[in-house]
């Protein structure tokens, strides 16, 4: 139901952007070579008959063919999707390299330098723009010093500037929800008890607490997760990475109607997929969900 | 618990390395040649669906039929025919074609292949500049032999060389019919094959294009470069540190990064009045205040150009004068700009034409602004226009709109008197001619800018016109009267620079429109 409103709805607004023809054509082309065009693309058919063919090819994986590119814009997916998958999961890896022994540490030596530092990262991370931190990587990093990779997809050096910019925004939201959570939890009777009868205290706190405050972060890496691999335009247009994000930024600038349309309800997918996942991860992860009725 | 930490942090960065693919890095080995790009326009690989935008990465590819040279001029040497020669009626010419040359799957180049290209770049899957015109113009193709083939008109004319050219677009280039036709058209789409000194490797889109060169080509020789890659890279910043890391061997850069680069020894080179930049109305003029000619020379008297030539183009633009004043087109028809053509700076002498034409106090202008590509300025441009007009009394409303917006409120005529703009590339004759047809031609009804039975009269003569030199004369005139009627805002001529490594040596991107003539850089012989 939701795919089927969605699928209106970016319908409408893709056709609301404009006339795609006036990007694909020269500044010469005559209304003539409109007509033709518009004719050739199947541009001049009734809005109703173009939504229908829409949907009913979706159906079977044909989202139809790129207005700018001119080839199948399932294809174009299959070529973007992956590279953007690569990266946001290199993107989360960091993040949560980073975000779990500083978020734990930040909890247990709560108001130390360690916990300090790690809300300095946390401030940081949010309040510095994404495109500012991607540009800075390249001009000085990449350029300056000539340590990584300025752009495009050429094995692992290159994911490790994106992947960083992408994952550095993240580190500091995850580092937080998960030092909240661990002070909320190190807080609670069980973990008192299991101190208590004599638990190691590196158990009470990567395994039993850790556990019990990881829900609310599985929730946030899901949502991240999908906005990485859908929305990462600044990042995929800094370092050249031909992703998904860029997809939807092109297909918008040059009014493709139907990778725009493709986009929308891929990003859809992932959404609902990623969901899935992390309303299976929390059933693992907790098994009083599991149990529950 | 200490021990724990470096356990997890290793344990997912492992999981990071292991979703990488080991996968060959950019860093080149010399000969290659790899070229970073700001925009790939439509980034199709099939001629007809591209036009004239795409052709810098086409063109290593394919052959044209006529060759032309980097400098504009038609060339025996640079086509796949070795000579034309047209009938005395103009009506009938005759394409001699070079023997022995062969498409990169091993089929020989015939005329057939000819006559199916140029029948392809006319039909109804063709998107490029000139296919209106060539329909509206051939009448037949014949094939009397492989080595020839002979294109008839319906009327008398002279362009036909110059159509099927690199000069203009890519109706010109000679694709095989046979791979075609065996293939379709979807699958040559996604792996073309040519005959240029170049063969198409793989694209992914919004990434790379990778050509490999032939083992040996008639036009260039054995190329200096194994492989040729066009990578599009948008951000500024990164084409730059590609270029310091050695990653790339030439790449767009902005006007205002010149200086720093040259500094660090990088050689520029500019494409000198690639474009020019000119402001015009939407029609129709009937009741506005620019239907009096003395306040277009006023609009005009009140820009400082060179003022905007330094502030806004860093030193590299030029001043313009003419209207539509596409200046490649000159050398060809021996126009020249006299000194009394150029524009002074004289917003005094402007505010007393406005006074004159009974706008002493002004009057409301509408100027849309927007970005285009490969004038990021242009909102900048717009904000400084605009400030000189406001100086003479002029009430100027910027108003933000993407270019597709304006540009069908400019063909629906629904805000006539408006202003906005167009960095238009440089072309030769044929090419300024088409555009003063789609721009200043009356009957052209959307695209028409100028409205004028005197220079509609002399486009209409240029079409039917066979005598070269009255040609050249006609284009004179028209030229000569936009100017002197003030029909537009031509601003400045931009030049634009291509950075390259330390080591490429010596490149002449050419003066031919949306072509770089890499494949000149290549030339072995």
């Amino acid at each position: 139901m939701a795919l089927a409103i969605l699928s209106v709805v970016v319908f409408i607004l893709a056709r609301a952007t404009g006339d795609p023809l006036h990007l694909i054509l020269p500044m010469s082309a005559s209304e003539e070579d409109y007509a033709y065009a518009r004719r050739y693309l199947g541009l001049d058919r009734p809005y109703v008959e173009q939504y229908f063919s829409f949907v009913g090819k979706a159906m079977t994986g044909d989202f139809g063919t790129s207005l700018r590119a001119r080839r199948p814009v399932s294809e174009l997916i299959r070529e973007r999707l992956p590279n953007s998958l690569r990266l946001a999961l290199f993107a989360m890896c960091v993040s949560l390299s980073f975000a779990f022994p500083l978020g734990v540490m930040a909890a247990v030596k709560k108001g130390t330098w360690i916990d300090r530092t790690a809300q300095v990262i946390a401030v940081l991370g949010q309040s510095l723009p994404t495109f500012w931190v991607a540009i800075v990587l390249v001009e000085f990093v990449a350029g300056r010093l000539q340590w990584l990779p300025a752009g495009g997809i050429s094995g692992f050096a290159s994911y490790i500037l994106p992947g960083f910019t992408l994952g550095w925004f993240v580190v500091a939201g995850m580092m937080r929800l998960l030092r909240s959570g661990m002070l909320e939890v190190l807080d609670s009777e069980y973990v008192k008890l299991a101190r208590v009868k004599g638990v190691v205290e590196r158990r009470v706190v990567w395994l039993h607490a850790l556990k019990n405050a990881l829900i609310p972060v599985v929730t946030f890496a899901g949502i991240y997760f999908a906005i990485l691999v859908t929305t990462a335009i600044v990042v995929e247009t800094v370092f050249a990475w031909p992703g998904l994000g860029r997809l939807a930024y092109e297909g918008i600038s040059s009014r493709d109607f139907p990778v725009i349309q493709a986009v929308v309800l891929t990003t859809a997918a992932i959404v609902a997929a990623v969901n899935l996942g992390v309303d299976l991860l929390y059933a693992v992860i907790d098994p009083r969900i599991r149990h529950a009725r | 618990m200490r021990s724990a930490l470096p356990i997890v942090t290793v344990s997912l960065l492992s999981v990071a390395l292991a979703l990488v693919p080991a996968t060959a890095g950019w860093a080149q080995a010399k000969p290659e040649l790899s070229v970073a790009l700001s925009s790939f326009s439509t980034e199709v690989l099939d001629p007809v669906l591209g036009g004239h935008v795409v052709k810098y990465y086409l063109s290593p590819m394919f052959d044209y039929l006529v060759g032309t040279t980097p400098e504009g001029q038609p060339s025996r040497d640079g086509g796949m025919a070795t000579r034309w020669e047209n009938s005395a009626d103009h009506k009938r010419w005759t394409f001699h074609l070079r023997k022995g040359v062969k498409f990169h799957n091993g089929d020989e180049v015939t005329s057939e292949d000819v006559k199916f290209s140029l029948q392809r770049a006319m039909g109804k899957r063709s998107t490029t500049g000139y296919a209106g015109p060539l329909r509206t113009l051939i009448q037949d193709i014949e094939t009397p032999a492989p080595d020839r083939v002979v294109i008839v008109t319906k009327e008398p004319t002279l362009i036909i060389p110059t159509y099927l050219s690199r000069t203009l677009s890519t109706e010109g280039m000679v694709l095989p019919k046979k791979y075609i036709e065996a293939n379709g058209d979807d699958a040559f789409a996604r792996k073309p094959v040519g005959s240029g000194p170049y063969k198409f490797v793989e694209q992914m889109t919004g990434s790379h294009i990778k050509l490999a060169a032939v083992d040996n080509h008639w036009r260039i020789g054995v190329p200096r470069f194994k492989t040729m890659t066009f990578r599009l890279v948008s951000e500024e910043t990164t084409r730059i540190a590609l270029l310091r890391r050695g990653e790339v061997d030439v790449a767009d850069i902005s006007r205002e990064r010149v200086t720093e680069l040259e500094k660090e020894g990088y050689p520029v080179h500019f494409r000198r009045e690639e474009a020019i930049l000119s402001m015009y109305w939407v029609l129709p003029r009937d009741g506005q205040p620019t239907a009096d000619k003395r306040v277009r020379e006023a609009m005009n008297l009140a820009v400082d150009r060179a003022e905007i030539a330094q502030a806004i183009f860093a030193g590299k633009a030029d001043p313009a004068s003419i209207p539509l004043g596409l200046s490649w087109s000159f050398r060809d028809i021996g126009f020249k700009v006299s000194p009394e053509m150029v524009y002074p700076y004289d917003p005094a002498r402007a505010k007393k034409l406005l006074a004159d034409a009974g706008f002493a106090g002004g009057f409301s202008q509408d100027l849309y602004a927007f970005q285009l590509p490969g004038l990021p300025e242009g909102k900048a441009f717009a904000e400084a226009v605009s400030g000189y007009w406001q100086k003479i009394g002029i009430k100027t409303k910027i108003v933000p709109l993407d270019y597709p917006g304006f540009r069908k409120l400019w063909v629906d005529r629904k805000v006539p008197g408006a202003m906005g703009y167009y960095n238009i590339a440089n072309r030769d004759w044929i090419g300024a001619y088409a555009l003063l047809e789609k721009m200043a031609y009356t009957p052209s009804k959307a695209n028409d800018t100028v409205a004028d039975a005197e220079i509609d009269g002399m486009i209409a003569q240029v079409m039917r016109q066979t005598d070269r030199e009255k040609i050249n004369a006609l284009m004179r005139n028209i030229f000569t009267r936009l100017r002197g009627e003030h029909y537009g805002v031509p601003v400045v001529y931009l030049h634009s620079p291509y950075a390259t490594s330390k080591t490429l040596g010596k490149w002449n991107p050419g003066s031919v429109m949306y072509d770089l003539f890499f494949d000149q850089l290549a030339a072995g012989k």
